[in-house]
């Protein structure tokens, strides 16, 4: 799988550095400075504030003004960006980072220890986010400026994925918490990242320009010093179809999210480049809400998930472009991901009929539906409308016609304004919720499967079981990497198989194509969500 | 001026001679032809095609028309030529139930303003230049923005949108009628008002109703069509034509039949409608062709 993808893997050690760019670049001599590029993007972001959005797709553009403490390697390692280094105690629960003392935010703000802790603090308070203060940062006992440069942190108890958590946090001026803006983020959040954000205009675009005072990018990074461009102008495109035509058409310099059937355009083309990386973290995946509804009864979720055979719908809506999902994490997670879970359920009309007679669900209705006691099976997947991305809809509905066809499940498909779906997750009134998300260091499984109250903050299947919160806690509470593989292993067969809380379909990925002369597009290290412009230049 | 106002209501042709004209345009043969075929589709679509519009079948996705699936089939293995037969029903029905209720409600209010006059009048005539001041798509937009999209709320809005054009039609031929020498001769006779109104206003009142409503239509399917392309009309997987072209979209560069189709069936069906609606226009009119 990784060989047939191509990845800008960025080194750790200067040997590699001085090699990739060579070699990936090969073509093209001498990065040049200046000009502007523009690139069309799927989805329009809830929030600027990158703290408080949860969008993976909006990640890429926050990334251009925010930065974190440290970055990661390829191979999962850690680097200094905005921290010169850290240390763990030997007990594994303080954590103390040596901040630069070179940076600035841009909007004057200095970039220091206590910078850094009021970032954590806001974090830490409920009325900023709920559910982010109850996640990773609740675990905080104490946190302290230890000198101008150099803040420390206290866990409560030893917790395995902190330091992939505290790392990855974008940290924000601390002007910014006093801002009207501070919910919504926009221009007045400002970052220490190499591009300013200067505009933004809902559904339309959002616009950067070049921090001519940057110089503190992670040796990650293809160079040194401030960007090459000068601006960057993301527009928001929702149709596949326009961002190709876009493109082709030369409107644009750059798109994200590509068809599976718009894929052979790029691909292969001179006048194109074309790169795909799969994400980390959770699948895609329907999660199935055991305390609402007909999928309070495992034997009706573990018949939806016999009903289905998502290899073939996958061929159908994605042509073959998009990666089978199995389990509660990404195929391409190292630490973490047990691929004997693969090709062991699903795809069996047989046991998904018999197991709904068993549970009762005999008669079937005029339209083909079965039927208990008068009521039809229906499970009302809800979505938000705002995050349909990558013909998610498309996907469903096969997903869909599917059930019906195989089991007689109505699998209804709710489409909801943003307000609706919030208000419907909180009161856990849906059937089942399709959801992904790319954390790692196992992170997302603990968001996904840790009770709602206690970390779960996207706990979509609602899931209580002790076992769940048990396993998690003591995965998360040691540093041997062989004894968390063997629990999650464990989860994954317990949450799949035994329970069926969830049906994983694909794992989600970044394609990004642009035209010939757009040179420096790459992906993170490790995250392999699509980079910053900080190293894109453009050779005409 | 009354008296040639009464001419023209004794006018219309006999329904023999109208058939004759319609004879001897192939246009109009075709157009009927067509219309005949796309409301079998609409009221016994099995008699068109055996397939099930909504039977998903992945493997066979994408697949251009072949003698198997004529239209081909869509990007869910969907037998589209199935689709845009079953697709009919709601594309065409609520066409027909927009203006029906645009024609009832339209016709009711034309009428009561025409014979009410007064404050009466001024109120009903203030409220549908307030309506008719929305362009009627706009319009239909914002009633469903409020109601939430979905098949009945779609005829509703499109309803509503439609109803100043009927409503102001009637009302200009009540007033004309109402003052003619032959209500006012009847009047003489001493007919009770409700008997009046029944008798010799309401059939002339309403005469153009029916030709009005042709009319527009063709224009309310184009307008219905267009709602649920953007997904205010019948959700998926109903096979509404607009709906078919919004899913096909995206495909139209590697499938170019998923979104052909449905769109070759709307405009038929509308240039058919019109053709009739100006043919029986015109006939009504006792004017030959222009």
């Amino acid at each position: 799988m990784f060989d047939r993808r191509h990845f800008f893997l960025v080194g750790t050690t200067v040997l590699a550095l001085s090699l990739l760019p060579a070699v990936s670049f090969a073509e093209d001599a001498k990065p040049v400075g200046g000009g502007s590029l523009s690139w069309g993007v799927e989805t329009d972001p809830a929030t600027l504030n990158p703290h408080l959005n949860g969008q993976d797709k909006t990640k890429l553009l926050l990334r251009n003004a925010y930065e974190s403490l440290l970055a990661r390697t390829a191979d999962g390692g850690y680097v200094p960006w905005l921290a010169t280094g850290y240390e763990i105690s030997q007990d594994g629960k303080t954590y103390t980072f040596k901040l630069r003392n070179d940076v600035a935010f841009t909007d004057g703000q200095k970039f220091d220890a206590k910078a850094v802790v009021a970032n954590f603090q806001q974090l830490k308070d409920p009325a900023y986010s709920t559910s982010v203060s109850a996640g990773p940062v609740s675990r905080i006992e104490e946190l302290k400026a230890v000198d101008e440069h150099t803040i420390s942190f206290t866990l409560k108890a030893v917790y395995a994925p902190f330091l992939d958590y505290v790392a990855g946090l974008e940290i924000l001026s601390p002007a910014a918490f006093a801002s009207s803006q501070i919910k919504s983020g926009g221009p007045e959040i400002a970052g220490t990242g190499p591009f300013i954000l200067k505009r933004y205009v809902k559904g339309q675009e959002i616009q950067f320009e070049k921090n001519p005072a940057y110089a503190w990018a992670p040796s990650t990074a293809a160079h040194q010093g401030p960007a090459y461009l000068d601006q960057v102008t993301y527009r928001f495109l929702p149709e596949s179809s326009v961002r190709t035509g876009a493109l082709t058409s030369g409107q644009l310099d750059v798109i994200e999210g590509i068809s599976g059937n718009d894929a052979a355009l790029f691909k292969d083309n001179p006048d194109f480049s074309y790169q795909t990386a799969l994400n980390t973290g959770t699948p895609y995946s329907l999660f199935l809400n055991v305390t609402w509804g007909p999928t309070q009864d495992v034997t009706v979720r573990k018949a939806l998930i016999a009903s289905l055979d998502i290899d073939k719908v996958l061929q159908a809506v994605y042509r073959g472009e998009r990666t089978r999902a199995w389990g509660i994490t990404s195929p391409i997670d190292p630490q973490f991901y047990d691929k004997s879970i693969e090709k062991s359920y699903g795809a069996d009309a047989e046991i998904a009929n018999g197991l709904l007679d068993e549970a009762g669900w005999k008669d079937k209705d005029a339209e083909g539906f079965r039927v208990k006691d008068g009521k039809r099976l229906t499970i009302e997947v809800v979505q938000a409308q705002a995050t349909v991305r990558d013909q998610r809809d498309v996907l469903l509905q096969a997903l869909q016609a599917q059930a019906r066809q195989v089991a007689g499940i109505d699998l209804a498909i709710n489409y909801v304004d943003a307000g609706t779906y919030t208000e419907r997750r909180k009161t856990g009134q849906f059937g089942s919720i399709a959801n992904s998300n790319t954390p790692t260091d196992a992170i997302d499984i603990e968001y996904h499967y840790l009770p709602i109250d206690k970390g779960g903050t996207i706990n979509y299947s609602r899931a209580f079981a002790p076992e769940l919160e048990q396993w998690l806690n003591e995965a998360a509470s040691t540093l041997e990497p062989k004894k968390r593989f063997d629990i999650y292993a464990k989860l994954q067969r317990f949450a799949i198989l035994d329970e069926a809380y969830a049906i994983p379909l694909y794992e989600p990925e970044d394609q990004v194509a642009a035209a010939s002369h757009v040179k420096g597009i790459s992906f993170r290290p490790f995250k392999q969500l699509p980079e910053s412009a900080y190293d894109i230049w453009k050779s005409e | 001026m009354s008296a040639s106002f009464d001419q023209s209501y004794v006018a219309p042709r006999r329904p023999r001679r109208i058939f004759t004209a319609f004879a001897s345009r192939p246009g109009v043969v075709l157009s009927s032809l067509f219309l005949l075929f796309v409301a079998t589709a609409t009221f016994w679509p099995q008699l068109v095609t055996t397939d099930n519009p909504l039977l998903a079948d992945p493997i066979k996705s994408q697949l251009p028309p072949s003698p198997d699936h004529w239209f081909g089939t869509d990007h869910l293995g969907r037998d589209v030529f199935s689709r845009v037969v079953y697709g009919a029903r709601y594309s065409v029905l609520i066409g027909v139930s927009a203006i029906a209720i645009a024609a009832l409600v339209g016709s009711f209010l034309g009428l009561v303003a025409g014979l009410a006059r007064g404050i009466i009048d001024e109120f009903i005539s203030r409220f549908l230049d307030v309506v008719s001041s929305f362009p009627d798509l706009l319009l239909a937009l914002v009633l469903i923005s409020f109601t939430g999209p979905g098949t009945v709320n779609l005829i509703l809005a499109l309803g509503v949108a439609s109803v100043p054009r009927f409503a102001r039609v009637v009302r200009a031929q009540t007033f004309v009628i109402a003052k003619s020498g032959y209500v006012e001769q009847a009047k003489t006779f001493g007919l009770a008002r409700h008997t009046l109104i029944i008798r010799h206003i309401l059939p002339h009142a309403i005469a153009q109703v029916p030709i009005l409503a042709t009319i527009g239509l063709g224009s309310t399917i184009i307008q219905a069509a267009g709602l649920s392309f953007l997904g205010m009309g019948p959700q998926p997987p109903i096979p509404e034509w607009g709906a078919m072209l919004a899913e096909a979209r995206n495909y139209l560069r590697v499938a170019w039949w998923i979104g052909v189709w449905p769109g070759v069936a709307i405009t038929l069906t509308v240039i058919a409608i019109s053709i009739l609606g100006k043919r029986w226009q015109l006939a009504f009119e006792g004017r030959r062709q222009a």
